[in-house]
């Protein structure tokens, strides 16, 4: 069974069409890489997958069940990092994730886990958020994803604004989800990561899911061209 | 102060929508009350009428002592009834003028890109100064030429521009202390709370002087403004003094801004704990940490208010008793005692005062949505409906708290009251607070885009209890404010009907909010 799955997903914002029939699922233990520029659906895509938007038509559904309608109960599986993480100035980082872990109502987080994070990411909770910078804010979050022993893993853009200690860090922390058979859907712009961490790749354009595949089968395609300009390519819909 | 005239224009575009439309309503109001004021009276004897409601405890304790007896006009009577409130809502627009171009600036880091520029270190002060007093005089200018034009009856033009004047200078003096705090803390809300706090101050000050004719109210700038008496005196020193004293507060200002640190306050952040406390977990109580600032500090005020009034309540007998005229009217309209219809109309004000910290916390899920924040709690494992209610909870018990404690500091300054019955006059309100509760509830959980709306429904509440029987206006009028059926204890008879249909109202308005916002979109 796939851990996640989307068929057909439409989503219109009264006149305009978001999403015009995305398609897209992963396993369990699958890194799966979600491409496009931007304003082509990836966000969109990722809030009905959390039932923070409802789907216009298509289904959606997360190990085997329908995100909007039971995305109480499975949200205590999964675990999202949003790409611009906005916190209250008046709560300290550490009140935050401690706040996000509790709200994910899976039992109460491993001591060591919360440890082990807070201090690969150099991360000083004790400082009120609006005191943070744009990658701290993000290690927030990332912290309170990590943390929690989820088995789906929703990323949109989560190392925008860190520096590349951070990111090498994350990437190996990525890496350990994955040996730990954990699924990660991973919305990135940066390529080395992608290269490096995914094992499967959508490409989204226009509200539509352009290319899909493995790793494998798109280097095999690229023919010579690096991955990046096999993406660029993909893009700008010349490809 | 390189780059002075640069960064000013800079200001000045960047109020052309919300500036201008300060602009254009403040001397829309300001200009445009004279001619509804010169149409209400018909003769002398309406005036004299009007003047000696004005000049009941109640009334001088909220909108400042009666003036020009002698020879009274509509513009007189128009400047008792209304200098204090433009005082209010001139401070109000300096002091978001003021926050919007420092500390909110400086907080969202784009005071620092404007400082990378080749500009000094006191310009962006400097021209938001120069900014308010600009938009200040405007208004000053552009109201007292608009009175004189309409050419009201009474409205002299030194008693225009004394009157426009005395707002400004107000106005301006608020800029100045506001710009003092934006040095002094470091976030924009610790700004804006503590002027408003200082302005709440000022208003307590001006009422309990003007109440015991002491010097308290000159030292309160609004009781300072209302010495101006426009179209009567026309004093202008104590426009002279206000601006005096906003020229020392602003220097002092400009001092502390030169010394600091860009984003530094002089009164420090406070170090936070790096753990939750056992309170703030799961969603009430995230609800309740975003929401005990609003519900303490509205409890303080309210109670305090209730006190104020409550002190100047055992001093009503005795005012009616030396004021001959003023006993003979209340005694010809066969009214209830004096101290009820006044223990009622304050109650009144104070029920409407009290529903904004209910819409507030009622509305704080469509702020949240607004910034951001509510889909990170909403990719967690907290159900839609469970969100909403936590706050539809804090709202409902504020509306029971602030009720509550109005009614004590009414009672505990009083004293020789019956509490229960001051108790039932303030709850009395209740269904009303809930019936904004559950239109914000309606607005911000199924029509999101119109969640302003509940705003003008205070508005309109608002205008309808104070202008509603000045302005003669209808019985509709009323009956459309949530707080139009409310029966008005202990000068009117206690009923139920009124109180249930408005409660039974907010529940289901209440659940259809809640029961949208479980389907709809969010951000």
């Amino acid at each position: 069974m796939a851990t996640f799955e989307i068929r057909s997903l439409v989503k219109r914002f009264g006149k305009f069409t978001a999403l015009d029939g995305v398609n897209m699922s992963a396993d369990a233990g699958e890194v799966h890489a979600f491409l496009g520029p931007n304003g082509a659906g990836k966000t969109t895509t990722i809030r009905c997958m959390l039932a923070i938007l409802k789907a216009t038509s298509g289904t959606v559904t997360l190990f085997g069940r329908d995100a909007w309608k039971d995305a109480v109960e499975l949200h205590r599986r999964v675990a999202f990092v949003p790409g611009d993480v906005n916190l209250w100035g008046n709560l300290t980082g550490g009140e935050v994730i401690d706040l996000f872990l509790s709200m994910r109502r899976a039992g109460k987080p491993d001591k060591a886990r919360y440890d082990k994070y807070v201090s690969l990411f150099d991360f000083d909770p004790g400082k009120k958020c609006r005191t943070y910078s744009k990658g701290n804010r993000q290690k927030v979050a990332l912290v309170a994803a990590l943390v929690s022993d989820a088995e789906l893993f929703i990323l949109d853009e989560p190392t925008s604004g860190l520096d590349p200690l951070m990111e090498k860090i994350f990437q190996d922390s990525v890496l350990e989800l994955k040996q730990s058979g954990r699924t990660v859907l991973l919305s990135s712009h940066i390529m080395s990561e992608v290269e490096k961490l995914a094992d499967t790749v959508s490409i989204i354009r226009g509200g539509k899911v352009v290319e899909n595949g493995t790793m494998a089968e798109l280097t095999s395609k690229a023919r010579g061209k690096t991955l990046e300009e096999l993406f660029l390519s993909e893009y700008e819909g010349a490809g | 102060m390189a780059g002075f005239s640069n960064y000013f224009r800079f200001i000045l575009k960047r109020e052309r929508a919300v500036g201008l439309t300060w602009f254009v309503c403040m001397v829309a109001f300001e200009a445009g009350l004279a001619s509804v004021f010169s149409g209400m009276f018909s003769d002398a004897e309406s005036m004299r009428a009007m003047a000696f409601t004005m000049n009941t405890p109640a009334m001088v304790a909220l909108m400042g002592p009666v003036y020009g007896l002698e020879s009274l006009t509509p513009a007189i009577i128009m400047a008792q009834e209304c200098l204090v409130w433009f005082f209010i809502a001139a401070a109000v627009m300096n002091i978001f003028f003021v926050v919007r171009h420092t500390r909110a600036d400086e907080e969202l880091g784009r005071h620092e890109m404007l400082r990378a520029l080749p500009v000094g270190r006191l310009t962006g002060a400097a021209s938001t100064l120069t900014g308010a007093f600009a938009l200040n005089a405007a208004i000053t200018l552009a109201s007292a030429l608009g009175l004189i034009a309409l050419n009201a009856d009474g409205a002299t033009a030194a008693g225009a521009f004394a009157y426009a004047l005395s707002i400004g200078a107000v106005g301006f003096l608020f800029a100045a202390l506001t710009l003092l705090f934006a040095q002094l803390f470091s976030t924009p809300r610790g700004v804006s709370g503590a002027a408003f706090a200082v302005m709440g101050v000022f208003y307590v000050l001006r009422m309990s002087g003007d109440m015991n004719g002491n010097a308290l109210s000159a030292v309160s700038p609004m009781g300072l403004g209302l010495k101006v008496q426009p179209f009567w005196l026309n004093g202008f020193a104590p426009v002279v003094i206000l601006l005096t004293e906003a020229a020392v507060v602003a220097a002092a200002a400009l001092a502390v801004c030169a010394n600091r640190d860009l984003g530094g306050g002089i009164i420090p952040a406070r170090k936070g704990k790096a753990r939750a406390s056992r309170f703030l977990r799961g969603e009430f109580g995230l609800a309740w940490r975003l929401s005990r600032g609003t519900i303490f500090a509205w409890s303080a005020g309210i109670f305090a208010l209730g006190a104020t009034y409550g002190a100047a309540a055992g001093t009503i007998d005795q005012f009616a008793a030396g004021n001959e005229m003023f006993s003979k009217m209340l005694a010809s309209a066969g009214a209830a005692s004096v101290a009820d219809s006044y223990t009622a109309m304050v109650f009144a004000i104070g029920a409407l005062l009290c529903s904004v910290p209910v819409i507030n916390i009622a509305g704080k899920i469509r702020a949240e949505e607004k910034r951001g924040r509510l889909e990170q709690i909403l990719a967690k494992s907290v159900p839609r409906e469970r969100m909403f209610l936590s706050y539809i909870a804090l709202a409902f018990v504020t509306s029971l708290a602030t009720l509550a404690l109005m009614a004590i500091g009414f009672y505990i300054a009083a004293g020789g009251m019956k509490p229960g019955a001051l108790l039932t006059a303030a709850f009395e309100y209740l269904p009303a607070l809930w019936l904004m509760l559950g239109l914000t509830v309606l607005l911000a959980g199924a029509v999101p885009k119109l969640a302003g709306l509940i705003w003008a429904v205070f508005a309109y509440a608002f205008a309808v209890f104070y202008f509603g029987k000045l302005l003669r206006l209808p019985e509709l009028a009323a009956k459309l404010s949530p707080f139009g059926y409310i029966p008005q204890l202990p000068s009117q008879e206690f009923a139920l009907v009124p109180l249930l249909v408005p409660a039974l109202l907010a529940v289901a308005v209440c659940a259809a909010g809640v029961a949208g916002f479980g389907r709809r979109d969010v951000g």
